[in-house]
């Protein structure tokens, strides 16, 4: 009888059968064992030191954990026992964790030997993993999301416990250094957002005023009045400002710019902060230029070229064209752009870091320092602090307003786009 | 057949895309308050040559046009001369229906207000309705001047268009196959219009019906790969061309 | 009906044709500027940085003259013993070398303020140097030492000397030492090495970019091979098999949201999921590379999708009509031809990956390492945070440090772009 596949399905089909359920069941396994190991010892560790907290018995089971591993070397013979224990239960279970995959896998191999045979669909049952496969991959985006709601919010759950909801959205005062431990004076954290996202709008705005009319004239330039070889070289050149990376303009605003404001400022007799809100806006403005022309460019030359002949055929001049026909036609499409290019401006983070302070003034003058957002998110996750107290958790209180924001001007820009594709086709 | 004065006169015009060719040496008289209709195949250059005529060619990159073009005695290609005005001059009417998204009124109104014709919103308003009532329009549309022309008929739009032409009140129009889009009921109306515009402009359009250029035209020349093959009389190119192309078009031969 | 000719409005046009085009100019004017702007700046950037960054190609060396006894390297029975070599106090022979050329340095602080002006690793690359070449024991040798950061920068022109001895770093005694022996013909600048081949350090004149390159590299690694065969299934997916609904719109809305997501954000995921919840390490490339694929599965997604979708339709359709299954289709006749576009896009990830610092300082990747790592789960850093951390210490000599490595990150993420850009010229003419 002839094979009803082609050969070589037979053998991937093999291969699927081998491969794929053990990787699984090894990932599985290695996940669940460590818990249970770890639970396991927690437990005798509580039997073993009954006066020690929850912290501390996390304390002795890494300590434990680096005894057994060597790392480490300790005087306490429970501890030393334990450890040894440990190890040894550890590869007991990877061995028989190593000789169940073999098992798993070589019985599967010859289920699949097995069932190769000529009326056999191959083909349809590799297919069939594949198509799978192929599905689970594109639902790894929704994952991602699922992933990034739940663990900010998890997190940020954790600090509305200690501190209100509505306090944190309405306080007017933003000084996350509070003491670690309870009974340290001076317990008086105060976590009032207002301040943080007003220095976060401020820089925007200033951004987005450098970044709108530059970005936009460009664009319009580039379209509409220069040569298509002048636009050869514009373009791609320009988009190198969109190549280099954040942390360079970080480098730029707080080391050349800031200081070229400040003393510019001291010339006009103004006092401007050595880390002002005007440095940062502006080198994030220049950065965000390439990104408002080249997404203007294109709701720009979405605009059907009928249009364009119309203004023209009438007499206007190509300016009158722009103003008066092109730019109202493509209005929804470059408020999406610009959407666009906000969200971009809230989430931008080296660039703020690097040229602006951490503390928190509700101020709208340009020349003094503010703080953002993101500025706080590193600020608050990169010192040497204890994971779980409140100054950690607010920054995924920080994060999910972050997230919530951007995620808002992302679908509004979105839906702006889709409505604009729709009008033209 | 009397005898008009010449609105234009085209001496030995050739376009060139780049290194291509586009149309070689065409010369051409076109009379005052007539028809002229250029036909032939498609890609034979007759757009091409229409574009020529009031300078719309000077946006497309890379298009070259070389020859004289007449507007009165004077060239249209002379350095001195500002296309912008030549498009005010000479007006055009798109394949397609191109209404801009605005009001009724805005489109109409579109030229007068970018030519700042007249600074007065009640000489705006009657400018508008008289190049709705040059259309036929202003019964349909006058309770809503304010609508967008967006949402009308294809063949409203197409006279929308028309009246957005005649409202800066051009000496001639261009019309690139208007009918092509629209319906039979709306080619019917809109052949009428042209027909009736004649009386004040010199108008040219370009169709690939041959039945349209004998309804409605004076004129008509005849275009083949890039070069003007004929031009006579509408009657006689349509009952005894000179040229045997001429011949072979008109009885369907190839086209 | 009766015809009323309009008037004809030649001359009101005419008359108005001048100052309309002078708004025309305006606008071309205002449009010209903005992009010779953006341009402008882009050249006082990298002109900036170039002018900063080029000098830390060079150091500048001290010519000492050393002798090393037999006892700083050998043991009692004569062989050479890298126990001995540790004990040996290799400082105190190269500030002996510094303090023969200055005999009139007497007292602790004037001697301690001579010592200063070697590098305070000069002795451990000495013991180095020695241990590899015990030959030089036992004679007087010539040897160029690095000098600390401080006489580098006074001898490269970058510090201000005119402002009062208490607001600089270099006395007036020391300046007097480094101009003697500039006169003397003992200083040299000369290429430094080390620049490319050590990790990070606390004395800028031994710092390199090497650590955080490999951290980098790593990284990309890892994040390749993460999301390169994801984001090839489900654009695959999304693009052949896919049925038009709900799922699929929300999944679309999904990843174009994700690719508009702050990078930072991605950070905090990744410290949560990966570093808290799985224990994963700190620091390591490992989690780095999975914290950048998340970041950039969506512009590969995006990319992918948009090169299938560029090839033409018969391909599939001959494939299907000879037979091939939908899935044959896809991979074996489809891929391969957008596969170029699929590479395009993935450079584009890679070089936006490269220069992503912000979501990396979250899970812990902005921490000071001295060695250069050697697998995925060793802490490292990579160049952008390299570049960070180097820019926030106060050494005028890291600023210098930093210039030249954001030099060589932007060069190498232009001719990546550039890579693309060509790439995808040149497919485009060929399709």
């Amino acid at each position: 009888m002839r094979p009803r596949s082609l050969l070589r399905y037979y053998g991937q089909n093999a291969v699927i059968w081998t491969f794929i359920p053990a990787f699984f069941f090894l990932i599985v396994c290695a996940f669940l064992s460590s818990i249970l190991l770890e639970q396991y010892f927690l437990g005798l560790i509580a039997e073993a030191y009954p006066d020690a907290d929850t912290a501390n018995r996390d304390l002795l089971f890494a300590q434990m954990e680096n005894v057994a591993l060597g790392v480490l070397s300790t005087e306490d013979g429970v501890l030393q026992s334990l450890a040894t224990d440990y190890a040894e239960f550890g590869n007991t279970i990877q061995r028989a964790r190593g000789w169940l995959v073999i098992l798993l896998s070589l019985s599967l191999a010859g289920f699949a030997y097995l069932k190769a045979m000529p009326q056999f669909r191959a083909r349809e049952s590799v297919e069939k993993v594949l198509g799978g496969l192929f599905l689970s991959s594109a639902t790894i985006a929704i994952l991602i999301t699922v992933a990034i709601v739940a663990s900010l919010l998890l997190e940020a759950l954790r600090f509305f416990d200690v501190y209100p909801l509505w306090d944190f959205l309405t306080g007017l005062h933003w000084s996350p250094n509070i003491a670690v431990h309870a009974d340290q004076v001076g317990f008086s954290g105060s976590f009032g957002m207002i301040p943080v996202l007003g220095g976060t709008l401020l820089i925007t705005l200033i951004a987005m005023a450098v970044s709108v009319p530059v970005g936009l004239l460009s664009a319009i330039y580039m379209s509409e009045f220069a040569h298509p070889k002048l636009r050869n070289f514009f373009k791609p050149t320009l988009e190198i400002l969109a190549g280099i990376p954040t942390v360079v303009y970080g480098f730029f605003a707080a080391l050349t710019a800031a200081p070229f404001f400040r003393s510019i400022g001291l010339s006009l007799g103004l006092d401007v902060s050595s880390e002002s809100a005007l440095a940062a806006g502006a080198v994030m403005g220049v950065m965000i230029i390439p990104f408002i022309s080249s997404l203007s460019d294109d709701v720009i030359r979405a605009v059907p070229r009928s249009l364009r002949d119309a203004a023209l055929g009438l007499g206007a001049t190509r300016s009158e064209m722009v103003i008066k026909v092109l730019l109202p036609a493509a209005f929804p499409g470059l408020v999406g752009a610009f959407l666009l290019a906000i969200s971009r401006a809230i989430g931008e983070t080296m660039i703020v870091v690097m040229a602006v302070g951490t503390a928190a003034n509700l101020t709208f003058n340009p020349l003094e320092s503010v703080t953002t957002v993101t500025v706080q998110i590193v600020g608050l996750l990169t010192g040497d602090t204890v994971f779980d107290s409140p100054k950690t958790l607010s920054a995924f209180a920080l994060g999910i307003m972050l997230f919530v924001m951007t995620l808002g001007l992302n679908v509004a820009a979105l839906t702006l786009s889709r409505r604009i594709a729709e009008k033209y086709e | 057949m009397e005898k008009y004065p010449n609105k234009m006169t085209v001496c030995d015009v050739s376009v060139h895309y780049g290194d291509k060719r586009a149309l070689g040496g065409v010369s051409l008289d076109i009379p005052e308050n007539q028809i002229i209709a250029l036909i032939g195949a498609s890609g034979c250059g007759k757009s091409t040559f229409l574009r020529c005529l009031n300078r719309m060619n000077d946006e497309i990159s890379g298009c070259r046009v070389a020859g004289e073009i007449l507007l009165d005695e004077q060239n249209i290609y002379a350095q001195n001369v500002d296309p912008v005005l030549m498009r005010a001059r000479v007006g055009m009417v798109f394949q397609k229906p191109n209404p801009f998204p605005k009001s009724i009124f805005d489109n109409i109104a579109f030229g007068p207000r970018i030519h700042e014709i007249t600074q007065s919103e009640a000489e705006l308003k009657d400018i508008v309705h008289s190049a709705l009532e040059r259309v036929g329009m202003i019964d349909e549309v006058k309770n809503r001047l304010g609508d967008s022309a967006i949402g009308l008929s294809s063949g409203q739009q197409q006279r929308i268009c028309i009246a957005r032409a005649v409202a800066i009140a051009p000496e001639g129009v261009l019309m690139d196959e208007p009918c092509s889009a629209l319906d039979p009921i709306a080619t019917a109306k809109i052949e009428g219009l042209i027909e009736a515009l004649a009386a004040d402009y010199t108008i040219v359009i370009v169709t690939h019906s041959m039945q349209q250029a004998a309804r409605i035209s004076q004129r008509s020349a005849f275009f083949h790969l890039g070069e003007l093959i004929e031009v006579d009389g509408t009657s006689k190119i349509f009952t005894s061309p000179n040229d045997p192309r001429t011949e072979n078009y008109i009885t369907g031969r190839f086209g | 009906m009766e015809t009323k000719i309009s008037p004809r409005y030649t001359d009101m046009i005419t008359r108005s044709l001048k100052r309309r085009h002078r708004k025309e100019t305006c606008l071309r004017f205002f449009g010209l500027t903005s992009i010779l702007f953006g341009l402008a700046f882009l050249v006082i950037l990298l002109g900036n940085i170039a002018n900063n960054g080029l000098s830390a190609l060079l150091q500048t060396y001290v010519e000492l003259e050393v002798t090393v006894p037999d006892s700083a390297l050998l043991d009692a029975e004569g062989k050479v013993s890298e126990e001995v070599a540790f004990d040996t106090n290799w400082d105190g022979l190269v500030k002996k070398g510094l303090r023969a050329k200055f005999p009139d340095a007497s007292g602790m602080r004037e001697r301690r303020a001579l010592d200063q002006l070697v590098s305070a690793n000069a002795g451990f690359d000495f013991k180095t140097r020695i241990l590899h070449n015990p030959e030089l024991l036992n004679q007087p040798l010539t040897v160029w030492f690095k000098t600390s950061d401080e006489v580098d920068q006074y001898v490269k022109g970058n510090m201000n000397v005119s402002v009062d001895e208490s607001q600089r770093r270099l006395s007036d005694q020391q300046l007097a030492w480094i101009d003697e022996l500039a006169a003397s013909g003992l200083l040299e600048r000369r290429f430094n090495t080390s620049f490319f081949t050590q990790a990070d350090s606390r004395e800028p004149e031994s710092a390199g970019i090497l650590g955080a390159a490999m951290g980098s590299a790593m990284a990309i690694l890892v994040m390749l091979v993460l999301t390169l065969p994801l984001a090839v299934m489900s654009a695959i997916y999304l693009e052949y098999f896919a049925k038009p609904g709900r799922v699929t719109d929300f999944i679309e809305v999904n990843i174009n949201n994700l690719a508009a997501v702050p990078s930072i954000v991605f950070g905090l995921l990744g410290l949560a999921v990966f570093l808290n919840f799985f224990q994963m390490p700190r620091s390591a490339p490992l989690v780095g590379g999975m914290v950048l694929s998340l970041m950039t599965l969506p512009t590969i997604i995006i990319a992918s999708r948009a090169a299938i979708r560029a090839v033409p339709s018969s391909i599939r359709d001959a494939a299907l009509g000879l037979g091939a299954s939908n899935m044959q289709a896809a991979l074996d006749h489809v891929l391969p031809m957008a596969m170029p576009g699929v590479l395009t896009g993935t450079i584009i990830g890679v070089a936006q990956a490269l220069g992503e610092s912000a979501p990396l300082l979250m899970i812990g990747m902005v921490a000071f390492i001295v060695d250069v790592p050697t697998t995925v789960t060793d802490p490292a850093t990579v160049m952008p945070v390299q570049i960070f951390i180097w820019s926030n210490s106060a050494e005028r000599a890291f600023y210098e440090k930093a210039s030249l490595a954001i030099l060589f990150l932007v060069l190498f993420l232009i001719v990546m772009n550039l890579t693309a850009v060509l790439l995808r010229r040149h497919f485009e003419r060929h399709h």
